[in-house]
């Protein structure tokens, strides 16, 4: 028998090779980070003049326009990444070989998250641009990889589920922003903490927060994947 | 169709007696509160439903586990009803806890921890059955229905804590004599007497109701199946 | 003592709390008794439709005991046999 002690070198050769698979399929078109950032620009613009602000209160809301952003721009690249699979038919084939279906998991995990982050990168600057703010600090890119994370994690096994009910990618958002609420609230928390440069002491508790709900729902997320993809 | 057991009917008229009692100790027995006026008597019922509706919650956690590991499919429409039942129950908790607000806090609604968390919380219910709408597999509707019913009992706790993190204008009443929340009281004894009879009334009232809703399930099933026989 | 406010009359919005959860617990019940009335008669449809064609068709003298609603002629029009 497999022994469950450390992952299998085929284990992660097989999260790798799907994880290659969606990357380089992407970076072909680039249709869904195209789209996701393009969308995330509209947002930003859309905040920008719906709030109509001045400089100063803009400063205090730039954490939850930012996620916000991420939040609507990340279902968009769920629901995509997962239609393609089932469309043309490669889930199926992922589930048909002899792999661990919480590899499949794993694997497009991480691909969602590097869609997500790739997106993150993109909107960081021209973010800093519009608003006049150095978003490049690192504490804030730590919050913005920690709540990334958290999100795709759960938004992963939940677009499984959408993409095979009758409603679909409408579905997605009703189901995920409830339960990621709390990684969306800890990271604007944390985010407006590294900001306005608050106490070390006063930002340590979201990030706390942050990293529990990652571990919780990613080990959660990875058990019951299975059931969910199981014909 | 099985005709309604006996202990059902019993546990029906029990329930509206004592709805009625609770109600009548809520309004005419306990003493009026003294800051906030005759709306503190609405405290009754929204602790008593949000009681009962959070133990739901929490049991259709439960239930998710029992069903992925039975795979019976009786399990499913005991959750159904349960998280039915509680919505219903949770959303009277939140449409109390706002108007009790109002007078007491001069604010129809407020971002504060509880009342975010009960939203979020109630939310994710909803969200549970618009899920299971778009499926047309009794069984990958089970499956679905339980995997979120227990993601959303895991993150329901986690919000809680989460949104903890700012302070509060909710009153922490069992806390006591600490009235330095706003719209805080501490509660008299004969006060007491009534809020537990309330906890308890509703405990009554929830589990006929939760029964009743699972007979409902079990007769849709049947209907179903005849359906399939019929048209077969 | 003397400087306290006077207990506010707050009494209106404990009424509209009370009407609200009265309501809405009224309306779950109704609900609850109205999809039950429903399958019910969805039930006795179907079990009518359930009842094999042969004894309808061939008219036995002897009736089954009486079933609450019994139909000679249903608009559906006889099944063809097999």
């Amino acid at each position: 028998m497999d022994d469950h002690s450390q992952p299998t070198p085929f284990f992660l050769r097989a999260i790798l090779a799907i994880v290659w698979k969606d990357l380089r399929a992407e970076f072909r078109s680039l249709e869904l980070v195209s789209s996701m950032l393009v969308f995330s620009l509209l947002v930003i613009l859309i905040f920008n003049f719906a709030l109509e602000l001045d400089i100063k209160t803009r400063q205090s809301v730039t954490a939850g326009v930012l996620w916000a952003t991420f939040a609507f721009a990340g279902t968009l690249g769920l629901n995509r990444s997962m239609s393609i699979e089932k469309d043309r038919g490669c889930m199926d084939g992922l589930l048909l070989a002899p792999v661990d279906r919480s590899a499949i998991y794993f694997g497009k995990f991480i691909s969602n998250l590097a869609f997500m982050l790739l997106v993150e990168v993109f909107v960081l600057p021209i973010y800093s641009v519009l608003y006049n703010t150095n978003l490049f600090q690192p504490g804030l890119l730590l919050v913005i990889l920690l709540g990334s994370i958290g999100y795709t994690a759960v938004g992963t096994l939940l677009a499984a589920m959408s993409v095979q009910t009758r409603t679909r990618d409408v579905l997605l958002p009703i189901l995920l922003f409830p339960v990621a609420f709390s990684v969306l609230l800890a990271a604007v928390k944390a985010s407006g903490g590294f900001l306005s440069n608050s106490e070390l002491t006063d930002i340590l508790l979201p990030i706390n927060l942050l990293i529990a709900y990652d571990v919780i729902f990613i080990a959660v997320a990875f058990m019951v994947f299975d059931i969910v993809v199981e014909e | 169709m099985r005709p309604k057991p006996m202990t059902l009917k019993i546990l029906d008229v029990i329930s509206i007696l004592v709805l009625g009692i609770a109600a009548y100790l809520a309004l005419v027995v306990a003493p009026t509160e003294l800051v906030m006026g005759d709306v503190q008597r609405v405290f009754y019922f929204h602790v008593g439903t949000a009681w009962t509706a959070l133990l739901g919650f929490i049991f259709s956690a439960v239930l998710s586990v029992i069903y992925l590991v039975t795979k019976d499919l009786k399990w499913d429409r005991i959750q159904v009803a349960a998280i039915e039942v509680s919505l219903v129950f949770f959303f009277i908790t939140i449409v109390l806890g706002s108007i009790w607000a109002r007078p007491a806090w001069n604010t129809w609604w407020t971002w504060d921890p509880r009342l975010t968390t009960a939203t979020i919380t109630e939310l994710i219910y909803i969200a549970y059955f618009m899920l299971r709408q778009g499926i047309d597999d009794p069984d990958r509707r089970a499956r679905f229905g339980a995997v979120y019913a227990l993601l959303g009992g895991i993150s329901a706790p986690i919000t809680f804590f989460a949104i903890r993190l700012f302070r509060t204008i909710h009153p922490v009443v069992i806390g006591g004599s600490n009235v330095n929340a706003e719209g805080g009281f501490s509660m008299t004894a004969d006060m007491l007497g009534v809020f537990f009879f309330a906890l308890f009334a509703f405990t009554v009232i929830f589990i006929d109701l939760f029964w009743n809703r699972i007979r409902l399930g079990d007769l849709q099933e049947q209907v179903e199946q005849l359906k399939l026989k019929v048209a077969g | 003592m003397f400087f306290q406010e006077p207990t506010p009359d707050t009494s209106s919005y404990m009424i509209a709390g009370y009407v609200v959860a009265f309501i809405v617990m009224g309306l779950y019940v109704a609900s609850l008794y109205l999809r039950n009335r429903n399958l019910n008669r969805d039930m006795a449809m179907l079990e009518e439709m359930d009842k094999p064609v042969v004894k309808m068709e061939l008219k036995q003298p002897k009736k089954k005991p009486a079933k609450p609603q019994t139909k000679s002629v249903t608009k559906r029009g006889r099944k063809k046999r097999p």
